[in-house]
């Protein structure tokens, strides 16, 4: 057990900001801890490190009450990336990581040779070796991330603990940040705990979820137990989004209103028309849909009304009736240009109700395939090449 | 998507390249020193050749005239400008890295402030018990005196508050008051007094005795050598208090010996100078971008040198531009170090 709490009461001065906290992690675990703005993630993290003074119970490294230890052996064990900005001056790359050895040089901060090496090592486990000669001002804040990082790595420590450590990143340096993280729990054994406000990067890369809300440790353990839809909507307080535990991610739900739209689709076909129509607040119906489809879950996720049936089941007369009679209150009908198999026939038998029907019928299949599958009737299908054609087509009629 | 790693190269060169510039640059400013020194000693309203100089310095030669010019008045004055514009350059380096503000001097905390006050109480209350002239040791002590019991205000204050900014702001209003007090006492005093209170108050290395060299080489290389010491802490503060208490600085301890270095350093100059403008301010300035470098352990040596330096050039400008009138050194050092100043803020180069 590289860290304990017992009955930790973490805040500011006389304000209790999380109550109540027993957790207790091992080494070579990559901890996250979510929770809303000013849920207190960073108190905790702050308190875990002793840059703040716990308000009541202990905190317990290595099996050592943290308040029994002195700096230097404290610096050992520990290293951290806080959010402060940092205006080094004229320090270059090499000086900042080369701080992180502070609690293993003499008195002077001499370096010494394995020193100087043992820096350049954990700047290229962060990628970042060809840094090493810029000044630290100069450089992008997903490079100024990795290398502080790389600072906290050249502490040796046993424990990481990080706050917000991919806020203001761009995708790559997220991904990277990330990646970094867990090989180092992975490879070396360090445990790692940050604060996150990424949930889909959370679940994917950690071994442990804490989330916070309301001065307490809403739920503690495996990500892919912790973060399901109703807790993370609990959790953040969430009215007009979803988390869908499926996708790994969030969907923003549409507020729909006025004309009606019926999405014909399948197979991962629907996901982009679904969220290009919802942000034009169109309505939307779709189907028929399986339950085990990817578009079944996205539709649900963003609120969609949708026509399904069990997974793996074959699509039957009763349900397609049932289907044609909306399909007979809507004007105009979207083909996403699903694959066809033997589960979802009916979905052709639909768009060829419609075509028949004479209701406007957009498609994104090229001409030929629609006139092997419709025949003559195939000239009356509105074709469009992407998106934009079908959203602009649309817009005329709405 | 894949994300490209840069190739990873471990070209160490640039150190060695590095400490080639940190050795050039140290030793520039060495000459330098030596170059004002002799200079401040050549020339005065008697121009005395350079060799004659040296070679008086090194008492090779006997010439009473010369001797007299060199060792009672001239050399300890130049040694007093140099040791002073070592002093505050260290000091103003430390309060730059302290409150990580690139516009702070060693006078930041109200040092000058309180000394001037306590001057000017001398001044003043010495006509009012029936004196007429004050003593120059008196008014050092005085001097000395009130720069001490502003720091140790500051030192109390520095205990109970968290944030280093509102200390800060402390030490700026402990200033005003002081400053405050010190006008009240002038519109108290006789127009005489006043004229060589203000004259005080903007500094001067004239009159520096053998005794007063002693005592700020004594006590301005103790606290040099000690600031020389904090180095390690403070290239560490430079990523913020919080990393520094992170990596294992005290920082408690570290707050109490860097206002204590910085003030006595700044105290004892005002002492035998009066408040020197600028070199505090300016001088880290110019070594940090001569260097290349914030790394204290490189940048507290050549403060030293880029002070004494340019502390000699200024205090020689200030005998020599009106000669024979003499202006305030801080004329000089103001003239010279406020526009260094603004030329960095423009360059976007101020930074600690």
């Amino acid at each position: 057990m590289i860290i304990q709490t017992d009955h930790l009461k973490v805040g500011y001065g006389k304000k209790i900001v999380v109550t109540d906290i027993n957790i207790a992690l091992l080494e070579g675990q990559f901890i996250c801890l979510l929770g809303p703005n000013g849920s207190g993630k960073s108190t905790i993290l702050k308190t875990l490190v002793r840059m703040l003074q716990p308000l009541g119970g202990e905190v317990y490294l290595n099996e050592r009450n943290i308040i029994t230890m002195n700096n230097q052996d404290m610096a050992k064990t520990t290293a951290v990336v806080l959010t402060d900005p940092i205006t080094p001056g004229l320090l270059t790359v090499y000086d900042i990581v080369m701080l992180g050895r502070y609690p293993h040089t003499g008195f002077m901060g001499k370096p010494a040779d394995e020193d100087s090496a043992k820096v350049f090592d954990v700047l290229k486990m962060v990628n970042a070796a060809d840094l090493a000669q810029r000044y630290f001002t100069e450089l992008s804040d997903g490079e100024k991330q990795k290398v502080m990082l790389a600072r906290a790595l050249a502490q040796e420590p046993k424990l990481i603990v990080l706050d917000e450590p991919t806020s203001h990143l761009d995708a790559r340096h997220r991904i990277e940040v990330m990646l970094i993280l867990r090989q180092l729990t992975q490879e070396k054994g360090v445990t790692v705990i940050a604060s996150l406000h990424d949930i889909d990067l959370a679940m994917k890369a950690c071994d442990v979820a804490i989330l916070i809300k309301d001065e307490q440790i809403l739920a503690c353990g495996t990500p892919e137990d912790v973060l399901q839809e109703d807790l993370v909507t609990k959790l953040y307080g969430m009215e007009n989004a979803t988390f869908s535990s499926k996708l790994g991610g969030v969907e923003l739900r549409s507020r729909q209103q006025g004309t009606s739209v019926f999405v014909v689709a399948g197979g991962g076909t629907g996901a982009g028309i679904y969220r290009a129509l919802a942000k034009q607040r169109v309505h939307i119906i779709t189907g028929i849909l399986t339950e085990n489809d990817i578009d079944y879950h996205i539709a649900k996720a963003i609120g969609i009304e949708i026509i399904s049936l069990p997974a793996y089941e074959t699509i039957g007369d009763n349900i397609i009736q049932r289907t044609s009679q909306r399909m007979d209150e809507i004007k105009q009908v979207i083909d996403t240009g699903f694959p066809i198999g033997l589960l979802n026939r009916a979905n052709v038998e639909l768009v060829a109700y419609a075509l028949e029907k004479g209701i406007t019928i957009y498609t994104s299949r090229s001409k030929t395939e629609a006139q092997k599958l419709f025949g003559e009737q195939a000239s009356r299908f509105v074709y469009v090449l992407d998106y934009f054609e079908l959203i602009s087509a649309l817009r005329k009629t709405i | 998507m894949k994300v490209n790693i840069p190739k990873q190269t471990t070209d160490t060169t640039f150190l060695a390249k590095r400490w080639k510039r940190f050795a050039l640059v140290i030793a520039l400013f060495a000459v330098g020193v030596v170059f004002f020194l002799i200079l401040n000693v050549a020339l005065g309203s008697i121009n005395i050749p350079l060799t004659d100089t040296v070679k008086t310095i090194f008492k090779v030669q006997d010439n009473t005239t010369y001797q007299d010019i060199i060792w009672q008045i001239r050399l300890p004055r130049a040694l007093g400008a140099l040791l002073s514009g070592a002093a505050l350059a260290v000091s103003g380096l430390l309060l730059q890295v302290f409150f990580r503000n690139p516009i702070v001097g060693p006078h930041i905390l109200g040092i000058s402030s309180g000394a001037t006050f306590a001057v000017a109480l001398a001044m003043m209350g010495s006509y009012l018990i029936g004196m007429t002239a004050v003593n120059p040791i008196t008014l050092s002590l005085a001097s000395f005196i009130g720069a001490m019991v502003v720091m140790v205000i500051v030192i109390a204050v520095a205990s109970k508050v968290r944030d280093i900014i509102t200390l800060l702001v402390i030490g700026l209003m402990t200033g005003y008051v002081a400053s405050a007090l010190s006008s009240f006492l002038i519109a108290f005093a006789q127009s005489e007094n006043v004229f060589r209170f203000v004259i005080w108050t903007m500094g001067s290395f004239s009159g520096i005795t053998w005794s007063e060299v002693y005592i700020l080489a004594g006590g301005g290389v103790v606290l040099m050598l000690g600031s020389y010491l904090m180095a390690k802490p403070l290239n560490a503060f430079l990523l913020g208090e919080n990393y520094a208490r992170s990596m294992g600085v005290n920082i408690k301890l570290f707050r109490y010996l860097v206002i204590f270095l910085s003030c006595a350093l700044a105290a004892i100059v005002t002492a035998f100078a009066g408040p020197v403008a600028f070199v505090g301010l300016a001088v880290p300035h110019l070594a940090r971008l001569a260097l290349g470098t914030s790394d204290n352990r490189i940048l507290i040596p050549t403060s030293i040198l880029a002070g004494a330096g340019i502390t000699l050039l200024c205090d020689l400008m200030a005998r020599m531009l009106f000669s024979p009138v003499e202006l305030p050194v801080s004329a000089t050092t103001a003239l010279f170090g406020a526009p260094l100043v603004i030329f960095f803020l423009i360059k976007g180069k101020t930074t600690i």
